[in-house]
This record gives C-alpha cells, structure tokens and sequence, in this order.
C-alpha cells in the first residue's frame, strides 16, 4: 500500500473574505475539529493575505467529495455568520 | 461536640451584573437564550428562543438534515435571542455552547458559530455539558436545595446526586433512553411528531383502558427499555391489534391508546423505582425531574406519589425549561465563567459522549 499519497486527489478551494482579519477568524473557526478520517484525508488551511486556500488530499474519490462537500456546507455558515454580526462587531459600543 | 460546619458556597456574589448567550443543539431543537446574573445573585432569564427540526409521522431526526436546519436556522435565533433580551453582543460577557453530549454534525454547526461569534466579538468561550445544564437550570428555576435529579429526555436517562463537586450517575439506562423509547414507538404507531412524539403518547394514553402486561426491566439502580419497546412493537403484530379502533374493555382488543398508556405507566414506575432508590440511599426528599420527558404530567405525579409517601416533593420545570434549550447552557456556563473557568478556542471542540460525571462543578460547595 503506496504511502506517499501520489496516487491520491487532491482538491484546493480558495474562500475569499472581505479583510484579512475575517479570513484569518475563519481558519481559526474551522480548523479545530479534526478530520473524521485522519489516516484518508489530510486538510491544510492557509491564509493568503485575504483569502482562505484549503487543499484537501483524499485516499478516495468519495472521500474528496464528502469532505470538500462538509468543508463548504461550514465555510457557508462561517461567512452567513461574519455576514451577518460582523458590522456589529466593529461597532464601537458606546 | 463541634457544631456542624455550614458549607459556604464557593460561588461570590457578582460585583456587577453579568450577561451570557447560551447555544444549545445537540439533538433536533436550536435554541439560544441570553440569562443576567444580577449582582444581588439573582439569575434573570432575559429569552429564550427556540426553533424545532420537525420530521412527518413515522420518521425520525437524522444528523445531517438536523445539522443543516440548525445552519439555516442559528443565524436568525440568535438574532431574536440578543434583541428579545433588550442588550447588545457587546454586553455579553462570555458565549457558551454545547460541548457534548449529543449528535456529532449538529453540534458542530452550533459550535462553528459560537467560535466566530466569540472572535468577532473577542468575548471568550465556555463549553458546556448538555445534562449539566439541564440541572442547573432546573436548580434555578424551581429552587431545589439538594434533590435527587432525574433527568429523562430523547438522548439521556440517568439518576444524579450531586456530591464533593460532581454529579454522580446513580442509575441510568443500559441501553436506550426514555424519549427514545417513546419516540420510537410513536413512529410505530405513526403519531405526530408535532410539537413533540412524547406530548402526543401521553394524550393518547390518556383514552387508553387496558393495561398490557411489559417487561418490567429495572436492574438494581439501572434500567434497560429495548426489551419494552420491542414487546410494545410486538403488540402492534398481534392479531387483537386494531389500530383504528377506541379503547375498550367490552371487546378483547389493544388499541393505539391501549400501548401507550401500558408503556408509560412501566416505564415510568421502573423510573419512579430507581429514583426512589438513589433517593433512600442518600437520604434526601426532594426529587427535581429534568429532561423533555420531564414534561409529562403522569410521570410528574407518579413521582410526586412516591414522594409524599417519602414525605418529600417533587419539582419540575415547564416545557420553556426542560425540553432542550439554549438558556440552560447560558445558566451552566455562566456559573463556569464567574468560577474563572472557559474554553480556549483551539479547544472548543465537540464530543458525541460527554459522561455528567466528567464536569468539575465548582461553583458548588
């Protein structure tokens, strides 16, 4: 059984935010839970300036699927949530 | 002779006022609730908001749909929580999540909102156990000094008694819980699930006349309910079995009503018994009944019996409390918060099984 992940997928999905600040509290936000399957998925999340790149390498086609598919479904929530208490946030309380 | 040291709580009063947003969806309810601790040390709820992932007669919730109605439904929730409660995100003074135990997609998706939440705001976190703030706010709302807790609901049955800064387990279920077990059955028999399969059991038991012999499975200060719900299934196969038909005794026939009412009075007595137990094996006279299934009146007063037989009482709260809601994770977790104990992010994870015993309670003497 290779090890070396060659013949493994890789898929790379690139979430732009509005600054720096609200990509960085996303990969914070997501990268706590682990993998559910660590020994078939390997996730790296990475800040670039203000965009949010995760690049995901699967054991299995499925797998790409499912975990790509779990990544955006809390990627969505993360945003609708910034989104939506973010102006609020930067609001100075008086 | 030394006198008899009074405990004091290790709990101070507040020098001013805290606030806490409590998130809670570790089954098919998502609730939020903003709770004030004033500085007299009063708890005020300031809302308590909720929506329910309801499912058609005959089915039950699954973890993806319901992970996907909490994502549709946090944002608004939420919302309604910090306006209903009169006070900006800003006021709050830590957000509070459901740590475990529960359904492993749901709470995620609660818990990726309260992380963004508290780094958008920079207010910290404090993860909660689920059982843990059923008690609490059981504790508050009713005003129970030291009761034997049972806590019954669709996830969890067990007996507690609180002890030297835990909530030990004295008894629990073997297998499934009570709710589950009622839940489970009301698809059997294709009752509504609205606003919850256990309400609609206990009016149908109501119009019910024939008690049905169960398996009666208490097992010390344990219980084990797959037997009984499996004999109750059975019944729906026998051929007196008419579901159509009202309950009577001039006919030999079991009726919908029949099942339920012969379900709830076993299963309830078996609860009844092991909490009678804990209640004789550490002395106390009071019962404090919490979980959705806590709901039900006829298991209220079959406890009560018991209990007046025991010259005690029984307290219970009412649906707004003790079915699932996000106002007792606020109640629990501030208590954690004022105790100097939170989450740090990198750590709010969350956890399928989550044992109540595993919570150091420090905000008790």
């Amino acid at each position: 059984m290779s090890n070396s992940h060659s013949d493994w997928h890789i898929v790379t999905v690139r979430v732009p935010f509005a600054s720096a600040r609200h990509t960085a509290i996303a990969k914070q936000v997501i990268e706590v839970d682990r993998e559910l399957q660590p020994h078939a998925v390997k996730r790296s999340l990475i800040v670039e300036d203000d965009i949010l790149v995760a690049t995901f390498t699967t054991l299995t086609v499925r797998l790409a699927r499912l975990t790509v598919n779990a990544f955006l479904e809390n990627v969505e929530l993360v945003v609708r949530t910034i989104g939506q208490f973010g102006e609020d946030a930067e609001r100075v309380p008086s | 002779m030394p006198g008899r040291l009074r405990k004091v709580s290790p709990l101070k009063k507040p020098d001013r006022a805290y606030y806490a947003l409590g998130l809670e969806g570790s089954a098919n309810k998502l609730g939020a609730g903003v709770i004030k601790h004033d500085a007299d040390g009063s708890s005020v709820v300031l809302s308590n908001i909720r929506h329910t992932h309801m499912t058609p007669p005959g089915e039950g919730f699954l973890p993806r749909e319901t992970a996907q109605h909490h994502r549709q439904w946090a944002l608004t929730v939420i919302e309604d929580a910090v306006k209903q409660a009169g006070i900006s995100m800003h006021d709050i003074d830590c957000i509070c999540y459901t740590k475990g135990p529960g359904m492993g997609a749901p709470l995620v998706s609660v818990a990726l909102v309260a992380r963004t939440l508290s780094l958008l705001y920079d207010k910290p976190l404090v993860g909660v156990n689920h059982c843990v703030g059923h008690i609490e706010m059981g504790r508050v709302v009713t005003g129970a000094q030291n009761p034997v807790v049972l806590y019954v609901s669709g996830g969890n049955s067990q007996v507690i008694a609180y002890s030297k800064q835990r909530y030990r387990i004295f008894g629990e279920t073997l297998d499934i819980a009570v709710g589950n077990c009622l839940d489970r059955f009301a698809r059997v028999i294709n009752l509504s699930n609205d606003p919850f399969p256990g309400y609609n059991i206990e009016q149908e038991a109501k119009k019910g006349k024939r008690l049905l012999p169960l398996p009666y499975t208490t097992k010390g200060m344990d219980v084990s309910l797959s037997g009984i719900l499996t004999a109750a299934e059975a019944y729906t196969q026998d051929k007196r079995y008419r579901p159509d038909a009202q309950s009577t005794l001039d006919e030999d026939i079991i009726t919908p009503a029949d099942l339920c009412f012969s379900l709830q009075e076993t299963v309830f007595a078996m609860l009844v018994e092991i909490t009678e137990r804990a209640m004789a094996h550490i002395g106390s006279r009071e019962v404090l009944i919490v979980g959705g299934v806590g709901s039900n009146e006829r298991l209220q007063q079959m406890m009560g019996i018991m209990a007046s037989e025991r010259g005690g009482k029984v307290f219970a709260t009412d649906e707004r409390f003790c079915i699932d809601n996000g106002i007792m994770i606020a109640q629990a977790g501030l208590l954690s918060f004022r105790m100097g104990l939170t989450t740090p992010i990198s750590k709010s994870t969350c956890t399928q099984r989550f044992r109540t015993d595993e919570v150091y309670v420090a905000w008790r003497a």
